[in-house]
């Protein structure tokens, strides 16, 4: 049975008194420890999609299921990450990690434990007392990855978090999300509208149209990991995705241009 | 930085606009354009001072004390309803009226029911100090809980913090600097009540100091009182940025100044 069942989902919102369909219709299933990359060109409501797996907003019709049960809220097993890492400036990067522990009453000497580890695995030893503002970029996104792997998330959503990174600092946080999400296995969602982050990433890429939002295509990428970029397969695969998304992009761009 | 900026860093400039004010006072009184009686010069103030300052130090300690308690008593009742308030957007919205309403009575104008309602003495001073700080502390509590970033709300929400553990990790942190900001502006404008209450309602403190002083002629000690009252109002004012500072070290550098 799929761990997350997405059934026929709509979503429309409203925007300056005009209604704004987001999704029309998406049906999708994601099994235990999968990681599925939504792709799309900027306002395809993949971010829609994901705040509505984060149980941030509701579906206006269909509905999510995880493990069989309809969502209603936030799931107390899910965690997220975001673009602007959403790290509270006035706690230290420790403090910082430990949130959603000590948001579920976790007993501190646990807390410090897995703090602890958890730092170390995102390698922020020695940034333990540094408030975010001091952080580079990526160092702040490792500190956002680390409090959302504390509480074993079985469900992980992260909408664009390496966004806002150079792209040297990209690559590096890719490999190392790979790694962590290997040791503690959960399910992934990772919007993104990068096609080479997707493919690098992805066990399944789900390509949504542009708005309303629909599943174009859901493309399995069959590469062992640790894959390499610049392999002929994986060019391969990049070629086929930006198949599937060559006219949107061209269609946004000349809707930019008029 | 130039080296021209960093040479006169430790100089304490802010004294030089006082020190140059001095100088005009000695100038005036010297040219005799007042009468002595009226406007006496700098070292008969100074004279003032080492005459009486056993008066001058029981006014000082009086006033202090007044401003002490009403401040005291506005933070605690106006930095839980601002958290509330700032918090709550449907009470905000039912209360926001009558704030507005309240906090333009000045407190000169409170002055005759203060003294109606409690007589002469500590009582009705003390209480109009409470409300003359418990606005500009209200109206920054609130103002710094609606200034914090929506997206840190919906974290903890995903990480289903408790509503205590959002007002204690998040809205009071969040909005500490402004709060900050309020007790600036609470214990400024507490200070300027408790000489308006105790020139009318009490017989001690530096406002009551001053008015007796008129009332015998003795202009060097309505002077030296108005002396006081400027350089304890520094003073003041010098601790609670002290305070702020510190509370707020992580804002260090992320700010153009605390």
């Amino acid at each position: 049975m799929s761990f997350v069942r997405i059934a026929a989902v709509h979503k429309i919102y409203e925007r300056r008194g005009e209604a704004v369909h987001a999704l029309a219709g998406i049906d999708l299933e994601a099994g235990f420890g999968e990681f599925l990359c939504l792709l799309g060109v900027s306002g395809c409501g993949k971010s829609s999609l994901l705040q509505i797996l984060a149980g941030h907003e509701h579906a206006t019709s269909g509905g999510v299921f995880v493990e069989g049960k309809p969502l209603d809220g936030p799931h107390p097993k899910a965690a997220q990450v975001v673009q602007d890492h959403g790290l509270f400036p006035w706690m230290t990067v420790e403090r910082n990690v430990g949130f959603n522990l000590r948001a579920r009453r976790t007993k501190s000497a646990e807390i410090a434990a897995i703090v602890r580890r958890m730092i170390e695995t995102v390698g922020l030893q020695g940034f333990e007392k540094r408030y975010p503002h001091e952080l580079s970029g990526g160092m702040r996104q490792r500190v956002g990855i680390a409090r959302a792997f504390t509480t074993n998330p079985h469900l992980l959503l992260m909408d664009e978090p390496f966004g806002a990174l150079d792209a040297q600092t990209r690559s590096l946080m890719q490999a190392e999300l790979l790694r962590i999400w290997r040791a503690h296995r959960a399910t992934v969602f990772f919007v993104t509208h990068s096609v080479e982050e997707a493919v690098y990433l992805a066990d399944r890429i789900v390509v949504m149209t542009p708005r309303p939002g629909r599943v174009r295509a859901i493309i399995p990428v069959e590469l062992s990991r640790p894959r390499d970029p610049t392999s002929p397969c994986f060019i391969r695969y990049v070629r086929q995705v930006l198949g599937e998304i060559h006219d949107d992009v061209l269609n946004l761009l000349r809707e930019r241009q008029a | 930085m130039p080296p021209a900026r960093h040479l006169g860093r430790h100089i304490p400039w802010g004294a030089l606009p006082l020190l140059l004010l001095l100088l005009a006072w000695e100038l005036v009184s010297r040219a005799h354009i007042f009468p002595d009686v009226l406007l006496p010069s700098p070292l008969e103030v100074g004279r003032a001072f080492h005459e009486e300052w056993w008066l001058i130090a029981n006014a000082v300690a009086a006033s202090v004390l007044r401003v002490f308690a009403g401040v005291t008593l506005a933070a605690i009742t106006a930095i839980p309803s601002g958290l509330l308030l700032g918090r709550f957007d449907r009470l905000y919205r039912v209360m926001d009226w009558t704030i507005q309403i309240f906090r333009c009575f000045p407190a000169i104008a409170l002055v005759p029911l203060a003294i109606l309602f409690f007589g002469i003495g500590n009582k009705p001073a003390i209480i109009l100090i409470w409300i003359s700080a418990f606005w500009p502390l209200l109206i920054n509590t609130i103002f710094g809980v609606h200034s914090v970033e929506r997206g840190l709300l919906r974290i903890a929400h995903s990480a289903h913090a408790s509503e205590a553990m959002i007002l204690r990790e998040i809205l009071l942190p969040g909005a500490l600097p402004a709060i900050l900001t309020g007790l600036r502006l609470a214990v400024g404008s507490g200070w300027l009540t408790v000489v308006t209450a105790e020139m009318i309602a009490v017989r001690s403190g530096l406002g009551y100091l001053i008015m007796y002083a008129q009332t015998v002629f003795r202009a060097d000690e309505v002077l030296a009182g108005m002396l006081a009252i400027g350089f304890i109002g520094f003073l003041l004012d010098l601790a609670v940025r002290a305070v702020r500072q510190h509370v707020c070290r992580w804002q260090e550098g992320l700010v153009i100044a605390q």
